[in-house]
Order: structure tokens, then C-alpha cells, then sequence
């Protein structure tokens, strides 16, 4: 590698770094299959599921910005609609849960491309605020709907499930199986997706599409020359990240057996964020050991309760201007000057 | 404008660069009081760089710079300004949406002396009585000789012990290049003190005291005019004839 | 008829809530390429400022609209030292996105920290005008025409000040060729802190207009910023006159539909029309090529 690679270094040594992945994410994978068999306390399980929803959401967005170059602030929305999708097939058709997080992921697929087709030729900046808005446009329409489409009891129930939301529409099965530890069970599902997305991601990132978006990020001009279309590109990465943050969004609403508008919320828009530039924009494991992080600190922040959110803007802040890459460009960086 | 003899800017082993490697390869020179120094070079060779680091756009990674005797390292952009330097960049760089006139005002920038604002803006509608007649007319919307034009008066605005200028030729017709240059020549009866860079020695060569000929970051001749245009094997090898 | 001096009551209210809070942003983006994602905390910092310092300090209210003022351009003055500063020199070309990122986390700190100090129920605060007059049957109250008139006066105000003023041409040539304003000898980091200084004394102000339509509460700066954007985002970011012309006219659309289709219709009646605006022409309406920061 020459030495301009100083300046930007991400791409190139991810790649080279295969093995380094594989060891890295057999060590994860061995912890994660561990933990159900040492943890017994049901409220960690808990925790370690919700670790696995943010972090798999993270890494749907790290793919978009980090990889692809597409600032959305949209993702939470992506992931509603998942939820939701999920949550109002099996609450109205009575579909199968798991289909019916299927069916979630797809129509989350198709709205980001919708999303895509509308805000991706314009620049930057304006795909972040369009993105935003389009969020914001969807909570607002589900918070402020009251007209009734059934009546359950002697309450009135939105179509869109209003302020309230949709609860016990299903869940995945696992009471009926495995009694008291339901949550085990839950937590295999979660993973098992999980690792299927982290999958996924790696094989795209290492072929063409990965070298397409590496092109695009790092010289546009150049990339649209060698006959990279941006705007393809930038759509199919934008329905792919859509799928498996709307999967992620199924699994979320089947587990909690709850879904509501709280989840478009902007503290839950800065969690990912949080979580993607602590560990670092732009790396392939950054989301990952950037969840770990915020959620230790998250556990210690309990204790202070309310200031909790204060601490975690700082926390975002601070990172933006400290740690540009984040704790693993950061790690990289010195592993690599100690290796040179 | 201050008036002490000598020398006025001085280069001492200047190395420079942008992200890559060093531009500049220690490059040393003097522009005295009253003279025009002129470099020539061809396209790529680090003129512009060289201008960029004496005005602190472009980091200095050896070497000292003087400007009347003051040491401007380690000093930002704004403060080189305020010592006494202009700097006529290339491609004027004028800003776009701004009048003839607001632009000659930032050139003024630093003073706050209404009086000698009025005495510096007689003085450059005299020499460039164009800018008078379009005083009004948004920056943007000029001719390419014509925006030359209010680069080197914005320059002349700041009333610099001395001036820079990066290629004015660049991009001009023959016949507005010629314009531009009796301008200079203008300038050089006044007496002033300038650092001129550009390609072509021909053009230059009348107004010039002293001629330094850069190649690949590195100043290979220095003297007078007439020297160099009897040199053909320089003019030949680094310019092309 | 009724209804359409109603519209235009309420279209030109909005109108100006939106046009004081877009110039805030379009201001800064324009000279220096940064959206400000804490804009809309520093709305709310401003309301509450007019409430400590006239309801809890007893202090007269015009006093505590200049404190409002005051307190935004305090904050973007912090903004611009803690966070902004180090990001133009080391984030490159990846600073529009990491400005954004970082303001965001700061807008929810400040948000969370006026939660922590004013509590969470909604506060009235104590700049307003009581009473209404009457143009034929419909009623117009007194507020709305001195909310129209304090933000036409600030406009005005900002205008002279950038377009008269040393400083305001120092702000422009930066904004215009940054290069080129260190040569003439601009100090461009002390104009970014002028800029967003002033955005925050806007901001400010805008804060005290919008709380006293509404009521105080850590968010209430969220829906104006919202609109903001998609007003900036109409006119083409970093174009102060059209920013105020699209939020008049967008004001004015999304009164006509609120009062056509229903309250909830107005936002995304709007937000289709912006993207069908930005399909036709992706820098906006009155868009100029992107700005030159580094």
C-alpha cells in the first residue's frame, strides 16, 4: 500500500484483513453462544437481545454512510415500518409470525426504495434532511390519526394503532417450547438473524458492490468514469440495508410483542448514531463493538437517570471531534503503525 | 506605503507541499525594494505553490520567510495580510456574487482609514479606469480581462509593501494580455515592489529586474532578463522555446 | 372570506416563526457548509431564557427578549469553540456529515438539560400581547401581528448588518471564496464564530416568538426547525432572500391546506411538494453550486 493511503486507510486494509474477520468473528460468535448457557438472569438476556436490535440497525447504516456514502437519517423509519408491517399483517390477517417478518422486511425494502428513488440523486446533505423529514412526516400521520377503524371493546382502535401502537398481535412461539426460558429461545432467533445480516454484509462488501461503493466514496468523479452508476448503486445498497433493518424492525415488535410510534423517536435516531461513531463510521466492526460500548455505558448512566440522554449527546459529540473513526479506526491505526 | 530600503521579502530553503511529497525543494530568493522579481517556469512546477506559501495558504515545512525584515513563520493567512503582503492568486478568485466596488472594498479589508480607502481607490481607478465605469456591476458577470483586472486591483487595494502576482496572463486573449501587462508596466514606473509569476519569459522579460527560472521545485537559473533570453538551451529544455 | 383572512393570518404568522428560524440556519450553512442540527434546541433555549429572566427574575420583557438573544449567541459561540472549531480542521471533507452528527448529539443534550432544570410541564411564558381586532366578522389577534412585525425588524436588521457592515462583507467574502478572504486578511475562523453567534442570536429570538404562540417546553424548537429545513432546503441552502420567500409561501400553502383538508394534512401536503420541487430541481429553487469551505 503506498503512503496516501495514510489519509485514507479504511477501505483497503479491511480487505486485506479477511482472516482478521474470520478470527474476530469466530471469538464473537463463541461468546454469543455462550451467553445464554452462563447468563441466568432473564434481565441481561433481555439486554443482550436489545444490544443485537440496535447493533444489527447500526450496521444496516454503517453499510449506507459509511460503505455507500448515503447520509440517511432515516433509518429509524425504516425500521418502524418493518415493525409495523409485521405487527399489522399478523394483527389484522392473522399471518404467521415469521412470514409475517418476512412480508415486514420486503415492504421495508420497497419504502426505502421509494424514499430512494425520491432523495437519492440530490446531494448530501439534502438526502439527510429529505430522509428526516419523510421520518418525521410518518410519526406525525400515525400520532395524530383518530379516525376508528374498529372498536376493540368499548375503545376505538386506529388502523395505524394511533399514539398507542399495536401489542400482542403473536410472538415467536417459544412459551409454548421452552417454558421459562422463552428468552433463550428468543435470543437464538435474534442471532441467528443477526449473524445472517453481518453475513451477508461481509460477502457484499467484498465484491464488486463493495469495490463500487469504495470507488464512489473515495473519488466520484473517477468512479462515474470507469462506468460505476452512483444512483444504482446507491439504490440497491438503499433497499438492501432497507430489508435487514426491516427484518430487524419485525423481530424487534415480535419480541417486545409491542410496536408503537415512541421507536421514530429522535433518542432512538441518535442511539444508532451514537453506537456507529463511537465504534467507528465506515469499519466493518465498529457498530458492533460500538454497542458493547454504549450499552455498558448505558447501564452505568441508569444510575443517573435522568441526565442519561444529556450524557449520551456529549458522548456523541465528543466522539465526532475526538475519534473521527471511531475505537476501531482508532485501534487500527496504532496496530497498524506497530506492525509497519 | 512604509518606505524602508532593501530588501523587502526574502525566501531562505522554502520546502512545501500539499498532501504527497514536498512541491517545493528548498528554495531560496530575495525580492528587493522597488524591483520585480519575476519566476518563470513551466505549468506544474510549483509557481503557484510557491506564492501560496509565502501567503500562508499552503503549509511551510522548512525554510524561513522575511517580509522586511519580520519572520512570518508559523503565522495564518490573515496576519501575513495585515504585515504588508498581497497576493493576486490565480484565476483571480474574485468573490462572485459582490460588485466591482465591494470587491476593491475587502481588498481594503485591513484599513480603517476612510481617507486612505479614498486615496488607494483614486489611485486604482487611474491605473484601471475599466473598473470605474463597471464600479457597480456584480463580479461574476465581468470578462475574463475585466475580472483580471479586479483581482490585481483588489490586490493594489490592500496598499502592501509588496505585491504578488500569480500568472496574470493565464486564460486571456493575445490582445488583453498585452492590457494587462502594460498595466504592470505602469506599475513598475511607480516603483513598486512585486513578485511575479509566469510562464512565459518573453512576456516578462522588459518588465523584469531579476528572472528566476523554477523546474521541478527547484530554482535552476537566476539573473538578469537579457541573460536568459540569450540562454536558448534553458529556454529550449524547460519551456519548450 | 372569513376563512381566507384566516388562512392569510395564520400563513403569514407561520411565514415569519419559519423565515426567522430558516435564515438562522441558511445563514450558517451558507458561510461555512455546517447545518446546524442544534438550531431547534437553541429556539427552546431562547424561550426559556425570556422566562427566567421575566417571569423568574421579575425583569421588563424587552430586557429578557435581548437576554433570549443573548443567551442563543452564547451558545453558538460554545458551539462554535467546543465542537465546530476542531471539525473544520480535522474532519476534511467529511464535514458536513460529522458537523451534523455532532450537533445532533448537542441539540439532545441541551434539549435534556433544559428538561432537567425547567421540569417537563409546559411553562407559559411571558412575552405576549393580549387582545384582537377585527376585519369584518373574522378576528385577528394583536400577537400575531407583533410576532409579523419583531421578525420583519430582525430580518431587516440581519439584512442591513450583512449587506452594510464591514463585518457582514467579511461574512460574505468568506462565504463567497474563502481563499481568497484570508488573502484580503479575514480573520475566517473569527467570522464562523461571528455567524454562529449571530444565528444563535436569532435563533434566540425566533425561540421567544414560537413559545409565545405556543407554550415552553424543551421541543418546542423541533417542528420550526423541521419546517426550516425543508424551507432551506426549497430556496437552495445558503440563499437568505429565497429562504424567506419560500417560508412565506410555504406558510401560506400549508395554512390553505390545514384549513382545506384538515390540521395533519398541512406537513406532508408540504413535504410532497418539496419533493416533487426537488426532483425538478435538485439545488432548489434559487440553488447556487455548492459553497467553498476548504
Amino acid at each position: 500500500m503506498s503512503d496516501t493511503t495514510q489519509t485514507l486507510p479504511k477501505a483497503g486494509k479491511t480487505l486485506s484483513g479477511g482472516r482478521i474477520d474470520l478470527l474476530i468473528a469466530a471469538l464473537l460468535l463463541a461468546m454469543a453462544i455462550a451467553a445464554p448457557f452462563v447468563i441466568e438472569s432473564r434481565y441481561m438476556m433481555g439486554q443482550l437481545i436489545l444490544g443485537l436490535f440496535w447493533a444489527s440497525v447500526a450496521v444496516q447504516w454503517n453499510l449506507l454512510f459509511g460503505y455507500a456514502g448515503v447520509f440517511s437519517l432515516g433509518q429509524m423509519a425504516v425500521f418502524a415500518v418493518g415493525g409495523y408491517a409485521t405487527a399489522m399483517l399478523a394483527y389484522y390477517l392473522d399471518l404467521n409470525i415469521f412470514l409475517a417478518i418476512a412480508a415486514g422486511a420486503v415492504i421495508a425494502t420497497v419504502f426505502s426504495a421509494l424514499v430512494g428513488l425520491a432523495c437519492l440523486r440530490l446531494q448530501g446533505v439534502y438526502v439527510a434532511l429529505l430522509t428526516y423529514a419523510i421520518a418525521q412526516v410518518i410519526y406525525l400521520l400515525i400520532v395524530t390519526d383518530t379516525n376508528c377503524f374498529e372498536m376493540v371493546g368499548t375503545t376505538c382502535r386506529q388502523f395505524t394503532g394511533g399514539a398507542t401502537g399495536f401489542a400482542r398481535f403473536g410472538d415467536f412461539g417459544m412459551r409454548a417450547i421452552l417454558k421459562g426460558d422463552w428468552i433463550k429461545g428468543n435470543y437464538a432467533i435474534v442471532l441467528g438473524c443477526f449473524v445472517l445480516s453481518m453475513l451477508v454484509s461481509w460477502i457484499i462488501l467484498h465484491g464488486p458492490m463493495g469495490l463500487a461503493f469504495k470507488a464512489l466514496r473515495d473519488n466520484q468523479a473517477y468512479a462515474v468514469a470507469r462506468g460505476i452508476n452512483r444512483f444504482h448503486t446507491q439504490l440497491l445498497v438503499f433497499g438492501l440495508s432497507a430489508f435487514f433493518t426491516g427484518m430487524t424492525g419485525g423481530l424487534y415488535a415480535t419480541h417486545f410483542q409491542a410496536i408503537g410510534p415512541g421507536i421514530f423517536s429522535i433518542s432512538s435516531l441518535l442511539f444508532i448514531l451514537a453506537i456507529a461513531v463511537v465504534g467507528g463510521v465506515g469499519t466493518f466492526w465498529g457498530p458492533v463493538v460500538g454497542t458493547i460500548v454504549l450499552m455498558v455505558a448505558d447501564e452505568l448512566m441508569r444510575e443517573v437517570g435522568s441526565f442519561r440522554s444529556i450524557g449520551l449527546g456529549l458522548i456523541i459529540a465528543f466522539a465526532v471531534v475526538a475519534l473521527p473513526r471511531g475505537l476501531v479506526g482508532r485501534f487500527s491505526d496504532i496496530f497498524h503503525k506497530h506492525k509497519s | 506605503m512604509s518606505e524602508t530600503k532593501g530588501t523587502s521579502l526574502e525566501l531562505e530553503g522554502i520546502h512545501a507541499g500539499y498532501d504527497g511529497p514536498d512541491v517545493l525543494h528548498g528554495i531560496t530568493l530575495t525580492v528587493p525594494q522597488g524591483q520585480i522579481v519575476t519566476v518563470v517556469g513551466p505549468n506544474g512546477h510549483g509557481k503557484s505553490t510557491l506564492l501560496r506559501t509565502i501567503s500562508g495558504l499552503t503549509a511551510r515545512r522548512a525554510g524561513r520567510i522575511r517580509l522586511g525584515g519580520q519572520d512570518l513563520t508559523g503565522l495564518r493567512p490573515e496576519r501575513i495580510a495585515a504585515l504588508g503582503l498581497a497576493h493576486v492568486p490565480q484565476g483571480d478568485l474574485l468573490f462572485p456574487e459582490m460588485t466591482v466596488y465591494e470587491n476593491l472594498q475587502m481588498g481594503a479589508y485591513l484599513s480603517r482609514d476612510p481617507q486612505q480607502f479614498a486615496a488607494l481607490l483614486e489611485d486604482v481607478y487611474a491605473l484601471l479606469p475599466r473598473l470605474k465605469e463597471r464600479h457597480g456591476q456584480i463580479a461574476s458577470s465581468l470578462s475574463g480581462g475585466e475580472r483580471r483586472m479586479v483581482g490585481i486591483g483588489r490586490g493594489l487595494m490592500a496598499g502592501a509593501r509588496v505585491l504578488m502576482i500569480d500568472e496574470p496572463s493565464l486564460g486571456l486573449a493575445p490582445l488583453v494580455i498585452e492590457q494587462i501587462y502594460e498595466v504592470i508596466g505602469t506599475l513598475r514606473e511607480q516603483g513598486r515592489t512585486i513578485l511575479l509569476v509566469e510562464e512565459n519569459p518573453a512576456r516578462v522579460a522588459h518588465l523584469s529586474d531579476v528572472m528566476h527560472l523554477l523546474d521541478d521545485g527547484r530554482l535552476t537559473w537566476s539573473g538578469a532578463p537579457a541573460e536568459l533570453l540569450e540562454r536558448e538551451e534553458l529556454l529550449e529544455t524547460y519551456l519548450g522555446g | 372570506m372569513d376563512i381566507l383572512i384566516a388562512i392569510i393570518t395564520t400563513g403569514l404568522t407561520n411565514g415569519a416563526l419559519y423565515a426567522l428560524a430558516t435564515i438562522g440556519l441558511s445563514l450558517v450553512w451558507g458561510s461555512m457548509g455546517m447545518l446546524n442540527m442544534a438550531h431547534g434546541a437553541l429556539l427552546a433555549l431562547g424561550g426559556y431564557a425570556v422566562f427566567s429572566v421575566a417571569t423568574t427574575l421579575g425583569l421588563p420583557v424587552w430586557l429578557a427578549v435581548l437576554a433570549a438573544a443573548g443567551a442563543g449567541a452564547l451558545a453558538g459561540v460554545i458551539l462554535y469553540i467546543c465542537v465546530v472549531r476542531s471539525l473544520i480542521r480535522t474532519a476534511g471533507k467529511n464535514f458536513e456529515t460529522s458537523v451534523m452528527i455532532a450537533t445532533v448529539g448537542i441539540s439532545i443534550s441541551l434539549q435534556n438539560a433544559l428538561l432537567q432544570v425547567y421540569g417537563g410541564q409546559p411553562l407559559k411564558q411571558p412575552f405576549g400581547v393580549s387582545g384582537a381586532f377585527r376585519i369584518g366578522d373574522s378576528v385577528v389577534p394583536w400577537l400575531n401581528v407583533v410576532i409579523i412585525l419583531v421578525s420583519v425588524v430582525v430580518m431587516l436588521g440581519l439584512a442591513l448588518l450583512i449587506s452594510r457592515t464591514r463585518m457582514g462583507r467579511a461574512i460574505r467574502a468568506t462565504a463567497q471564496n474563502r481563499e481568497a478572504a484570508l488573502l484580503m486578511g479575514v480573520a475566517v475562523e473569527r467570522t464562523y464564530l461571528q455567524v454562529l453567534a449571530l444565528s444563535g442570536a436569532v435563533a434566540g429570538i425566533c425561540g421567544v416568538l414560537v413559545s409565545s404562540v405556543t407554550q415552553l417546553s424543551p421541543t418546542l424548537g423541533a417542528d420550526p426547525m423541521l419546517k426550516a429545513f425543508i424551507m432551506c432546503v426549497v430556496a437552495g441552502l445558503g440563499n437568505l432572500p429565497g429562504a424567506v420567500a419560500a417560508a412565506f409561501g410555504l406558510a401560506m400553502i400549508e395554512a390553505g391546506v390545514q384549513f382545506g383538508m384538515g390540521a395533519r394534512w398541512g406537513f406532508p401536503v408540504l413535504l410532497m411538494l418539496v419533493i416533487a420541487i426537488l426532483i425538478w430541481r435538485p439545488n432548489g429553487l434559487f440553488g447556487r453550486a455548492q459553497i467553498r469551505r476548504m
